[in-house]
């Protein structure tokens, strides 16, 4: 069956992603969680819309001003910012990483309990 | 995006309802839409590739045909953008001229926005009667920079062309007609109960949304976002006593309320203007210098933001343009569609949200 | 010429059907073919009407120079449109890609490459008193005796 207008979209998605602002942001975000920005390109390429693709940069800034104000734990994961704001993960999987977090931080070290978060997280977004 | 239901409706590319292509893929359960999925790319024209490394007399007329609807706005931010990295004053006369010019801009943009939502929602009288007042619009603007749609009115220190008294008598007259058109365009709008059908409470989207989104514009206003104007920072605007408009429903019918009102606020705006214009010339001097900087402004949809290198030549180097549409397109696809109880409000929705898809994609 | 024929010529000239589509403008001319709609310009008193829909189109508006997503769909609509047919490219992206053609651009004008253009409506934008006149004097150049200039 031929499809009429389906087409492969990946090129035109990266298109939108080496204009200046949006290179940046990726950038930022990769710092943000850690990890290999290749790995989070193809990622997003692969999840986002062209809309959400284009919307990044301002979603990233509005993230930084509103999102996670209160909670220590939930700041440090960015549990607001990367699924409401930036919708790499779904807020069942950001919300078990959270409890779980929470609960570890009453055992072990803070830093090393949001480490451990921050590898889970990772892990999520790339699965 | 990951798939949760099979059914996935397209509209599009070509749509009968929309003046631009784009193909949005609703996932539906039965009339209802679960998600939607925007699909670009049929207007992206690499324009911010095509600005670099070009003299800023060539890219102020490609800044113009990023949008051809709201083409005075966009010379105007990257004027005042290379304004601001040289230091350039502009003379009162022309600021007050460019304003006048932008308001009229803004006047035709709204009429065609709520143009567009009429004739989707197939109130197709009173669709041609905006359009119809639309053309007065433009006829004034053509009056004052010489032609309808992209003018390349403004220049760094100034504007081109004076408002000659004759003319100014003229707009006036021709303003008058325009507010007593829109105020009865606005009677029916607001008081025809198939219209309210069709509009109230359809395509909600609520202010945590709406500012999570980052929506600009009437799209934002019509969500009660406050201080969500830029107008509100303009020097000159400030000097008109400028005041935003504010409604809190947040449906397709504030959305186009919003923008009835926002015409009626850019004829006294204008009716002002030429009252006090003051005397003087119309373009200073200057030479455009090296530097970098973000500057925004605001357009007939929201908040436009121009962020431009330049060299000792007045070459671009680098320049990011983001525009209205991005967030308000984002925003109307991933908040306003979604939970949409039909696919016939679907189109409605995407349209009250007064899509610009050239502006989106540059 | 036969009766029928000429019942043809009739019909057809009074009856126009327009469908436009975007290939990638600053829609500058998208705005100004609706503006043909207005009740100043009123298209429909010539018996033309804009649909949108190529499947019932006599005349294709083409606008724009061609974005990628545009290179092989606009060969397809062009094919849905039924016979006899005719493409107007409106405005200067259509014929040369006008500012858009340029180093860094991701565009591959002219739209000639692509289908058939059988009138040209150079400006940036046209006015849509231009757009009108077009229309009018391209059609009957085709539709009259379309079958008899069959071969």
């Amino acid at each position: 069956m031929k499809y009429l207008y389906e087409k492969d979209l990946r090129q035109m998605k990266y298109n939108i992603l080496t204009s200046t602002r949006h290179d940046e942001t990726v950038h930022a975000i990769a710092e943000r969680l850690g990890m290999g920005e290749a790995k989070l390109r193809r990622t997003i390429l692969r999840r986002f819309d062209m809309s959400l693709l284009e919307n990044l940069e301002s979603r990233w800034q509005m993230g930084q001003e509103h999102a996670d104000n209160g909670d220590a734990v939930a700041e440090e994961l960015g549990c607001e910012l990367f699924t409401r704001f930036i919708p790499l993960l779904d807020t069942e999987t950001m919300q078990t990483i959270y409890s779980e977090t929470t609960a570890m931080t009453q055992e072990i070290p803070f830093e090393e309990a949001i480490a451990r978060g921050r590898e889970r997280i990772r892990e999520a977004v790339l699965s | 995006m990951k798939k949760t239901v099979d059914v996935s409706i397209p509209l599009g590319p070509m749509h009968p309802c929309w003046k631009e292509p784009v193909r949005i893929k609703c996932e539906t359960a039965g009339e209802r839409v679960l998600r939607a999925e925007v699909e670009l790319g049929y207007m992206k024209k690499g324009i911010e590739r095509i600005m670099r490394g070009r003299p800023w007399q060539e890219v102020m007329f490609l800044a113009e045909r990023v949008c051809g609807i709201c083409s005075v706005i966009h010379n105007m931010v990257f004027i005042e953008a290379m304004e601001e990295i040289s230091d350039i004053t502009v003379p009162p006369r022309a600021a007050y001229l460019r304003v006048i010019a932008n308001e009229l801009d803004r006047m035709a943009s709204h009429i065609l926005a709520n143009f567009s939502y009429c004739y989707t929602i197939e109130h197709e009288t009173l669709a041609m009667y905006l359009l119809n007042t639309r053309e007065t619009v433009l006829d004034n603007l053509e009056r004052l920079t010489g032609s309808r749609i992209n003018t390349a009115y403004m220049i760094p220190g100034g504007v081109r062309f004076d408002l000659l008294p004759e003319d100014a008598t003229a707009m006036l007259v021709d303003l008058m007609k325009v507010e007593e058109e829109m105020k009865r365009h606005t009677r029916i709008f607001e008081t025809g109960p198939l219209i309210a059908l069709r509009s109230k409470g359809i395509g909600y989207m609520s202010r945590e949304d709406a500012i999570r989104a980052h929506t600009v514009g009437p799209t934002a206003r019509a969500s009660g976002v406050e201080d969500c104007d830029l107008r509100l920072r303009h020097p000159t605007y400030r000097a008109l006593g400028f005041t935003q408009i504010t409604r809190t429903e947040g449906d397709n019918f504030a959305r186009v309320m919003v923008r009835f009102q926002e015409v009626f606020q850019s004829i006294d705006l204008i009716r002002k203007c030429i009252e006090t214009l003051p005397d003087g010339p119309i373009r200073g001097g200057g030479f455009c210098k090296a530097g970098e900087t973000s500057y925004a402004g605001e357009a007939p949809r929201g908040e436009l933001t121009y962020a431009i290198k330049t060299d000792d030549y007045g070459r671009v180097i680098d320049i990011a343009i983001r525009t209205p549409s991005v967030m308000n397109i984002e925003a109307c696809a991933h908040e306003m569609i979604k939970d949409a109880s039909s696919i016939a409000d679907v189109t409605s929705t995407f349209i009250s949200s007064d899509p610009c898809i050239a502006c989106n994609e540059r | 010429m036969s009766i029928l024929q000429k019942i043809k010529n009739t019909v057809r000239s009074r009856s126009i059907h327009v469908s436009y589509v975007d290939v990638g403008s600053c829609n500058g001319c998208d705005i100004e073919v609706l503006a043909c709609l207005a009740p100043r310009y009123d298209i429909e008193q010539y018996g033309i009407y804009v649909h949108n829909n190529p499947r019932e189109a006599d005349v294709l508006l083409v606008i724009g120079s061609v974005t990628p997503q545009w290179v092989d769909k606009l060969h397809d609509i062009w094919e849905k449109i039924p016979e006899p047919k005719v493409a107007v490219a409106i405005g200067n992206c259509p014929i040369s890609g006008c500012v858009y053609n340029r180093r860094g651009t991701l565009t591959s004008p002219p739209v000639e490459k692509y289908i058939p253009i059988a009138a040209q409506v150079p400006g940036c934008p046209p006015r849509p008193t231009e757009i009108l006149n077009a229309i009018l004097s391209v059609a009957p150049l085709i539709f009259k005796d379309y079958e008899e200039k069959q071969p």
